[in-house]
């Protein structure tokens, strides 16, 4: 049986909040491009509402006390061509730019990328290099999750009924950094293993983060790693590339799957290190 | 069983302002086809990996089975390949896809055509790597693209400016 589905389009983010804490089995739609797919392929049978965000004011990336914060609506194209964010945060362009191809780019939203919480989500590694913070808006109220608290599982996060990202706050730092991704082919794959690499300098001293997606429930960081790098003099060492690249073997803790196997991504994790270290 | 809430929505389509009423999880593709019967746009995947549905929305290429209708505003302008009938530059382009043979079977041309027309209304002397990462959304399963890229650098260094 079809349920009778009824169409949100609210125009202030509280009303949003306002509709899916109501409406049971009501579905937040953002840019739509994994979730129209699921509906379609009957993923959520009981869902009676949709709530279209797309009009709502979330298309923003703004400089706010030491930070930068980015709207959730924003599509990957408005993040990947915004000055600030490419100014300040290459890792997070780069890995925008090889989520899907430019049609999905033009719908998908850096909001809903997190919000859907795939282990493979391209944005998510460069978000933990980073150190963003999520707001989260419910009709009661605002609160920031550390990036890293914000995912429990795959496909899962701590956003409860009638709560929508609002926006990613990110540190302001001229940060340098990598994203680099394995797929199927060169555009347009979901990853089989993907690696961020952010660095910038604090009080006189080079800080490094490292992360990586596809290799456990949700992204992780490899604080050895990190650990590792900040502690090491630079230019590195072929002998340090070649533990960071077996410490980010040994943190990768992947299954096998549709995509690829857990020998292969373990394997490829050390790889992708050690090509993320030699691209500076 | 319930008839399904139909939501009125309103936007532009090739220029012209339309009215619609669209079921809620009815896509800009479905909408296209069964109501505007503009078939350029094609359904391949349904997943948005094939680009054989790609339209402008906002002059920016979308793949349309991914979007739902109910969502369009009036702010919203889509452009499908018939809107394009007259317009210079994509009759340039169809025209240099004829001369460099690159139609096959022809399912994936009102794609290949419209993201060549984005590329090239945005870029003025795109490289080999611009247009495959432009037509990077679209397949084809014929022809294997070379006759594509070379009709897009055709259309490319033809033009009059």
């Amino acid at each position: 049986m079809i349920n009778q589905i009824s169409f949100f389009k609210p125009d202030s983010v509280i009303q949003a909040c306002e509709i899916l804490a109501r409406e049971n089995n009501s579905l937040p739609v953002a840019g739509g491009t994994d979730l129209i797919v699921k509906i379609r392929n009957g993923m959520f049978p009981q869902t009676t509402a949709f709530v279209d965000l797309s009009s709502l004011p979330l298309r923003f990336i703004r400089e706010t006390d030491g930070q930068i914060e980015i709207g959730s609506g924003c599509t990957m194209t408005e993040v990947i061509e915004n000055p600030l964010v490419c100014k300040h945060f290459p890792t997070l362009t780069k890995a925008a730019s090889t989520v899907g191809a430019l049609q999905i780019r033009n719908l998908a939203t850096i909001g809903g990328n997190s919000a859907n919480s795939s282990p493979a989500g391209d944005t998510i590694p460069a978000m933990f290099a980073l150190e963003a913070s999520i707001k989260i808006r419910s009709k009661s109220g605002l609160r920031t999750v550390k990036i890293d608290q914000f995912f429990t599982g795959p496909g899962k996060n701590v956003l409860q009924r009638g709560e929508i990202i609002e926006s990613f706050l990110l540190p302001k730092r001229e940060t340098r950094g990598v994203f680099l991704k394995l797929g199927e082919r060169k555009a347009h794959a979901i990853s089989k293993i993907n690696l961020a690499l952010a660095t910038w300098t604090e009080s006189g001293k080079a800080k490094f983060r490292v992360a990586m997606g596809s290799v456990a429930p949700t992204v992780i960081r490899a604080p050895e790693v990190e650990k590792l790098l900040e502690s090491s003099s630079q230019p590195f060492s072929d002998e340090v590339i070649a533990e960071a690249a077996s410490l980010a073997t040994k943190a990768a803790r992947p299954i096998s799957d549709v995509r690829s196997s857990q020998a292969y991504r373990k394997q490829m994790a050390g790889v992708l290190m050690k090509r993320a270290m030699n691209a500076f | 069983m319930n008839k399904p809430e139909l939501i009125r929505i309103s936007f532009k389509l090739n220029e012209k302002t339309v009215e619609a009423q669209v079921s809620p999880e009815m896509t800009v593709l479905e909408m296209l086809r069964r109501i505007f019967r503009l078939n350029a746009a094609k359904e391949g995947c349904g997943k948005g990996e094939c680009g054989a549905c790609t339209v402008l929305l906002n002059n920016q290429p979308i793949n349309s089975c991914l979007k739902l209708a109910a969502s369009l505003t009036c702010s919203d302008a889509i452009l499908t390949v018939e809107g394009l009938e007259n317009n210079a530059l994509m009759k340039h382009v169809q025209q240099a896809f004829v001369d460099e043979g690159a139609v096959q079977c022809g399912f994936c041309i009102p794609g290949m055509a419209l993201s060549s027309y984005h590329l090239l209304k945005t870029c003025q002397k795109p490289d080999a790597h611009q247009i495959k990462q432009a037509l990077s959304g679209n397949i084809c399963r014929c022809t294997g693209y070379m006759k594509i890229e070379a009709a897009v650098k055709k259309a490319a260094d033809t033009r009059s400016k």
